[in-house]
């Protein structure tokens, strides 16, 4: 997985890129660290990027939502697309962090 | 799903299903030609510098050598792939190549070789190009591979625990875990053992029969050297635990064995 943050007026856009997976642990904590670091109110994860997700990366992907949520930060996904989608979906992670199209 | 059976799986495969994969040949990227030659030799085998044609071939592995990770070595017409253990000649291969005749895949890795090869996509490239699947089965299937290869090897082979809490600090410890556990050799070479086979659709209806459906039946073993786990309710508020629950999903039947150490897995394709 890799992934570029574009800070625009309201929001931050981080898009992610390839297979977000176990493997990915390292990229996650920068990942996660930057997010805290600007200071935009409103992060959120592009997904439509994003070919293959799997459990540990949805627990990634909770865990940044919580860090958001301890920085006072708005956390979003948006745009989960393919098996990305449909394993968020599986994982009923709708309930937990907000989800757009 | 039903859990608790202890039966050693990959051992049950050798004796009773007998010969499902014919080797005409052995490949190894990497190794010097004279070797593979002496080994395949000694093996029964023809020694197969660039893979093709219809008859199947088993495949030396190591991690460290170049090529091991091209996609065409997970096609076929390679069914097995191989990491010799370490010093072992023919002898201590002969067994491995017979286990892997008795499945239709069959991988045996060390966890350093595995945890780089995104094995769960390998053997789903493997599985499709011989059953090929539609879109959303071929992700489903590869999710639940992906998900019993790497508990296998996080969880069991390197002893790392999942990350329960939802903060950075326990995706810190988790980090850590893992890097701790993949430079300790002992644990680095802790195999995993995958076995696959397909038993094709039968016509009519099946007299006590795998197959069903007009589809046909897959089943993988997945199969540890960790400390193994006792399944019990699983809980998926925290930020993993999630796994097992994934796979039962999408497989028809999850089967948990050898004291956590196995997972055996049924999908139709």
């Amino acid at each position: 997985m890799d992934y570029g943050i574009e800070v625009r007026d309201q929001e931050a856009v981080v898009r992610l890129r390839g297979r977000l997976t176990f493997n990915d642990h390292a990229k996650l904590r920068t990942l996660i660290g930057e997010m805290g670091q600007n200071k935009l109110k409103r992060q959120v994860l592009d997904l439509s990027s994003l070919e293959f997700v799997d459990s540990a990366g949805i627990g990634m992907l909770l865990i940044a939502r919580e860090e958001m949520d301890r920085a006072a930060k708005q956390f979003v996904l948006r745009g989960a697309a393919g098996q990305v989608k449909r394993v968020l979906t599986v994982a009923q992670i709708a309930k937990i962090v907000p989800m757009e199209d | 799903m039903s859990g608790g059976t202890t039966h050693s799986t990959t051992q049950n495969n050798a004796g009773t299903v007998g010969c499902r994969t014919r080797f005409a040949g052995l490949a190894a990227p990497g190794m010097p030609v004279e070797r593979l030659g002496r080994l395949a030799q000694s093996l029964g085998l023809a020694p197969v510098a660039e893979p093709a044609g219809p008859a199947a071939l088993a495949v030396l592995l190591t991690g460290a050598a170049p090529g091991s990770d091209a996609d065409e070595l997970w096609l076929p017409p390679i069914a097995a792939w191989i990491e010799p253990p370490a010093g072992s000649d023919a002898a201590g291969l002969a067994p491995l190549l017979a286990e892997a005749a008795g499945n239709d895949l069959y991988l045996n890795l060390t966890t350093a070789t595995a945890h780089d090869l995104q094995l769960g996509g390998r053997l789903l490239a493997a599985l499709n190009a011989r059953y090929p699947l539609d879109g959303d089965r071929r992700d489903d299937l590869e999710l639940a591979l992906h998900e019993a290869v790497s508990n296998a090897l996080v969880h069991g082979n390197l002893g790392v625990a999942g990350m329960k809490e939802l903060s950075a600090q326990e995706l810190e410890r988790f980090s850590r875990d893992l890097g701790d556990s993949l430079a300790d050799p002992a644990l680095a070479a802790r195999r995993i053992v995958i076995a696959l086979r397909i038993d094709p659709a039968t016509d009519g209806p099946a007299e006590d029969g795998p197959a069903q459906d007009g589809r046909a039946l897959a089943t993988v073993e997945v199969a540890d050297e960790g400390a193994g786990f006792i399944p019990g309710p699983r809980t998926s508020s925290g930020a993993s635990g999630r796994g097992l629950d994934l796979i039962g999903n999408i497989a028809e039947e999850l089967e948990i064995g050898n004291g956590g150490r196995s997972i055996r897995l049924r999908f139709r394709l």
